[in-house]
């Protein structure tokens, strides 16, 4: 017993080490997202291109696709474009989600579509355009319903439109290789059997 | 002195800047009581350890819009919250609900307390037990502490 008790300061003090240098390396931002294994919420909004197409849950399913969601605004989404490009080239189909930023009319802000497509026209001719097309969540509604609670943040919805995976933060090949790859090739495997079996 | 009283006096006309940032119309002060209840205690998802009604991030300000418009058309606290928790996870309330993992935060400190009081009672105990248990012993010790005594004396 006297033994025991005479290294219990030193057991506690390597217990307490381990934990606080495990928390060294943990991510506050990782935690599970509500909506893993749920299928994508309806919505109904416009290109941000030719804002007269409309998108909408349906037109999107058919095979498995990465979700983008971005703005112009934010330096991080820069940075992921040209990886990004380097996926599409793979033949991944990256769809943009566009986050406008709330505009306050009492400072005089308004929101001018035109002025955003030339912003983002020029973004992409610059630092590469890795989307099929560009939604534009008006009121960040949709955003809402994904749980994005900024961006960038990446989705990979399968062939029946269920999300299988949300993603905080950039991508970039480690993400991609680590995360995402794997799981996209078994999609896009049960998507094909899934085609073939479909009379 | 009368200076310094004109100068306290002069704070007294300081306090009520507080929370007057948002003015938004309510049908009734249940309602607006319940938004202001409802955006202390929602967790913003972006600035970690902040309420929304503190934080300015734009998910917090469409988590505010949003809770006023479920609140305007009638929505009770637990639904606004389980909107939310539908969103964003159990992370966005700031009460865990009750589920395998949290459900530890609730017993560890009774298994605690109830180690701590075993081990007490078991310590008083052995300390009784060991001091009546040799009376050979004690008489031993109390011949030499008297031998003691009167050589000192």
């Amino acid at each position: 017993m006297r033994k025991w008790l005479f290294f219990a300061p030193l057991a506690i003090f390597l217990a307490v080490s381990v934990f606080l240098y495990t928390g060294l390396f943990s991510d506050p931002w990782s935690r599970d997202s509500a909506l893993l294994n749920r299928p994508m919420p309806e919505f109904d909004l416009p290109d941000l291109m030719q804002p007269q197409q409309r998108w909408n849950r349906e037109l999107l399913t058919g095979e498995p696709f990465l979700l983008s969601v971005w703005g112009v605004w934010c330096p991080t989404c820069k940075a992921q474009l040209r990886f990004m490009t380097e996926l599409r080239e793979q033949g991944i189909p990256i769809i943009g989600l566009y986050y406008p930023l709330p505009v306050d009319p009492a400072f005089g802000d308004h929101f001018s579509l035109g002025q955003l497509q030339r912003d983002v026209q020029r973004e992409l001719a610059y630092f590469g355009d890795p989307y099929q097309f560009n939604i534009l969540d008006e009121n960040r509604r949709l955003s809402f319903d994904l749980g994005v609670s900024g961006s960038p943040e990446t989705f990979l919805v399968d062939a029946d439109g269920t999300i299988r995976m949300h993603h905080v933060g950039d991508m970039n090949p480690r993400v991609w290789r680590n995360l995402f790859a794997t799981a996209f090739e078994e999609l896009q495997q049960a998507a094909l059997v899934y085609q073939e079996v479909k009379p | 002195m009368s200076r310094l009283m004109l100068l306290a006096a002069l704070f007294l006309f300081s306090t009520s800047l507080l929370a007057g940032d948002e003015i938004l119309p309510f049908e009734d002060d249940a309602k607006r009581s319940l938004y202001q209840e409802l955006v202390q205690q929602l967790r913003c998802p972006q600035c970690q350890n902040q309420n929304i009604a503190e934080s300015n991030a734009v998910v917090s300000i469409d988590m505010r819009n949003k809770t006023y418009e479920l609140v305007q058309q009638g929505y009770s606290r637990r639904e606004v919250i389980d909107f939310m928790v539908d969103r964003y996870g159990d992370f966005v309330h700031y009460s865990p609900p009750l589920n395998p993992l949290t459900i530890w935060l609730w017993i560890l400190p009774v298994v605690w307390l109830v180690l701590m009081a075993w081990y007490m009672l078991r310590r008083r105990q052995s300390a009784q037990t060991a001091r009546a248990s040799n009376p050979e012993l004690e008489q031993e010790l109390d011949a030499i502490i008297d031998a003691y005594r009167s050589k000192k004396s």
